[in-house]
């Protein structure tokens, strides 16, 4: 009963996907759309999509919930891996087991860290803008005093570099792990009681405190997904750069909120969908990479995305549902 | 139906439309320099220099590009796409080398000719160009500020970052020159990051006066550091008792080399390195080889040091650095 109504941001993100593909066709020709370009530019979009999927979930669970933590966390749990297990070459591990222990301890680390944040978030009762700011701070400083600063070179692991690159079935395994992280996180918010909880949360925090959803629990539940999904994106950073440094990605905090609010996930808080989360970061990957392929200026780029998210955020603000037909009229005095 | 393949040749013939530039140039070939950030007056004079050589060059396509924020995850994205779009060598100046091995030993493998610059323990690629011993340069930019101290006092050092590796190696080998010869001279905190940025050069500058106040040396790492701290310098009106060296660029530098807020900057023409990556690129294009001693027709590089590099590639060395003070900044124009 609920999608009875048609999804406006879903339809308006793949209508902005297929727009972008099909100027860059008529722009650039079939060179965009050869397999490789296609892998090149899928293989891309999984960092910055776990991390958004963070931002998501934080923003979904109100209060205006946000995440800026987590390319710091990814690069510290990447890091705290790499350096328990050693190099590759001391470890005795296979590629293949040095890459899942690598991801093992990453998500471990992962979590730990938003545990961290869901503690001070949801038993402290911290704002979260301001509690993951200071943990943001907090995690690249360890990150910096575990590596003096410098970038903890993996060297060429041909299992670790075909997982972010060797395409299987059409894409990089490093994606399909990214859209299965994404189904799982779908089916926990729509199929799960705690999901359920959380858009309710979200919608009215007072009220569901007054119906009993345990808000603390549900927080901590969030900022550890959220960790956890930073751990996977440390790993896939490992792979695709062979190395692993506390600055990488820098830029990523203000990009996942971006594809975040693209995907029309309300920062007021009970609402956005996983599918659309996954098509801004398409979108905006599509976007970047159409820019690279016509040499345009890069501050071209970050204008555009400028635009983009004021272009949303307006959108979001006009609400159509006024003029569905299918709402009962709602008569009396106001 | 009908109207579907009328869309369909349409959109073909579009196709071929905007395709068919690219065939009339077949044998133009494609080079592409992607520097740290666009938009620093550093890498726009280095843009001088890649303009230069492709208005010289019929057969290559020479043209500059970089991400709008320093952030290793932007370049390494920009390289990413640059390979999926085939082009034929890249010139990079790599934010930080070792987040570059992994996208840059693919685009070898495509057959993409790969010169770097600042990048001396990258291995995966064909030549790297440096236009100077870094630690000389260093020592040198040292026994300048040590001449201006009387060899006594409290001095310290700023870098880009301390995972920009030449900064590092200035840094280095400046606090070797100092220990090795001035006992005299106390280094204090070292290794302060501006990010490439002159506004944070000047808040670190502030705080590290404010921290020391008998401090009376500065080493600037990146080419902006010595515009910020000169700015705080003037402000503190400490013009005469601090000595300020570094590498920076004339005509930025000029209204402190003036002032005395900089005692003395030296630095390498951008311009040229432009000049002579593209020029490496011709070369390893064409299938010649560098050899020791080999002139490349620019001041500074006539006579190059070859050496191996720490993969299968070759480092490139020239003695291209200038010296600069208020006597003769304004004889250059950028």
């Amino acid at each position: 009963m609920r999608y009875l109504r048609p999804d406006i941001q879903l339809l308006g993100l793949v209508v902005i996907n297929a727009a972008i593909l099909i100027a860059a066709y008529q722009i650039i020709g079939a060179r965009f759309l050869s397999p490789f370009n296609l892998q090149s530019m899928a293989g891309q979009v999984p960092e910055i999509g776990l991390l958004a999927l963070g931002v998501t979930l934080a923003m979904i669970a109100g209060r205006g919930g946000i995440d800026l933590s987590g390319i710091a966390l990814a690069n510290l749990s990447g890091i705290c891996a790499y350096l328990i297990l050693g190099p590759f070459g001391d470890s005795g591990f296979s590629g293949t087991g040095y890459l899942l222990a690598l991801m093992a301890l990453s998500v471990s680390f992962g979590l730990a860290g938003g545990i961290v944040n869901g503690v001070i978030i949801g038993y402290l009762g911290v704002t979260s803008i301001i509690a993951t700011l200071g943990t943001q701070l907090l995690f690249t400083g360890i990150a910096v005093a575990l590596t003096g600063g410098s970038a903890q070179t993996l060297g060429f692991i041909p299992e670790l570099d075909d997982f972010a690159n060797e395409p299987v079935a059409g894409m990089p395994l490093s994606v399909w792990l990214f859209l299965g992280v994404a189904l799982c996180v779908a089916a926990w918010l729509r199929l799960t009681r705690s999901g359920q909880q959380l858009y309710l949360m979200g919608s009215n925090v007072k009220a569901a405190r007054f119906a009993g959803i345990p808000s603390k629990a549900l927080l901590l539940k969030v900022y550890m997904i959220a960790g956890a999904m930073a751990g996977v994106a440390g790993v896939i950073i490992a792979a695709r750069t062979s190395s692993l440094k506390w600055d990488y990605g820098t830029s990523y905090v203000l990009v996942a909120i971006l594809v975040a609010v693209m995907a029309g996930v309300r920062p007021e808080g009970g609402h956005g969908r996983v599918i659309c989360v996954v098509l801004a970061a398409c979108a905006l990957q599509l976007l970047t990479s159409f820019f690279n392929f016509l040499a345009l200026s890069n501050f071209l780029r970050d204008f555009a995305w400028g635009v983009l998210l004021l272009a949303f955020l307006a959108v979001m603000r006009v609400d159509l549902s006024g003029y569905w037909p299918l709402r009962p009229a709602r008569d009396g005095p106001d | 139906m009908k109207h579907a393949k009328t869309l369909m040749r349409t959109t073909a013939v579009a196709a071929l439309v905007a395709a068919s530039p690219a065939m009339v140039f077949a044998d133009t070939r494609e080079v592409v320099t992607v520097v740290k950030v666009t938009g620093e007056n550093w890498f726009t004079r280095m843009e001088e220099g890649v303009v230069a050589f492709g208005e010289q060059n019929d057969t290559i396509n020479a043209r500059q590009v970089g991400p709008g924020r320093a952030d290793a995850a932007q370049q390494v994205a920009i390289v990413q796409d640059l390979v999926a779009q085939g082009v034929d060598a890249l010139a990079i100046v790599p934010m930080d080398p070792s987040t570059l091995e992994g996208v840059l030993r693919r685009a070898r493998q495509q057959g993409i000719t790969v010169i770097t610059h600042e990048a001396e323990t990258l291995e995966n690629t064909d030549i790297n160009m440096e236009a100077f011993d870094n630690t000389e340069f260093g020592a040198h930019l040292n026994s300048k500020l040590a001449e201006c101290m009387g060899a006594e006092g409290q001095w310290t050092t700023f870098v880009g970052s301390v995972g920009s590796l030449t900064h590092m190696q200035w840094a280095e080998g400046g606090i070797a020159h100092a220990e090795a010869n001035h006992p005299g001279m106390e280094l204090v905190s070292p290794f302060n990051e501006s990010f490439n940025d002159a506004n944070n050069a000047y808040e670190l500058a502030r705080e590290i006066l404010r921290t020391y106040p008998d401090i009376r040396g500065f080493q600037g790492g990146s080419a902006i550091d010595v515009i910020g701290i000169g700015r705080a310098i003037e402000e503190a009106g400490l013009e005469d008792s601090t000595c300020v060296t570094g590498i920076g660029l004339p005509q930025d530098t000029g209204q402190f080399l003036d002032s005395g807020a900089v005692t003395a900057i030296a630095f390498w023409d951008p311009k040229d390195a432009g000049f002579v990556m593209n020029r490496l690129v011709e070369l390893a294009l064409n299938g010649e080889e560098v050899t020791d001693g080999m002139d490349l027709g620019v001041p500074g590089y006539e006579s190059v040091s070859v050496t191996d590099g720490p993969g299968d590639g070759i480092i490139v060395r020239g003695q291209a650095w200038v010296d600069v003070d208020a006597s003769n900044w304004n004889d250059f124009p950028f």
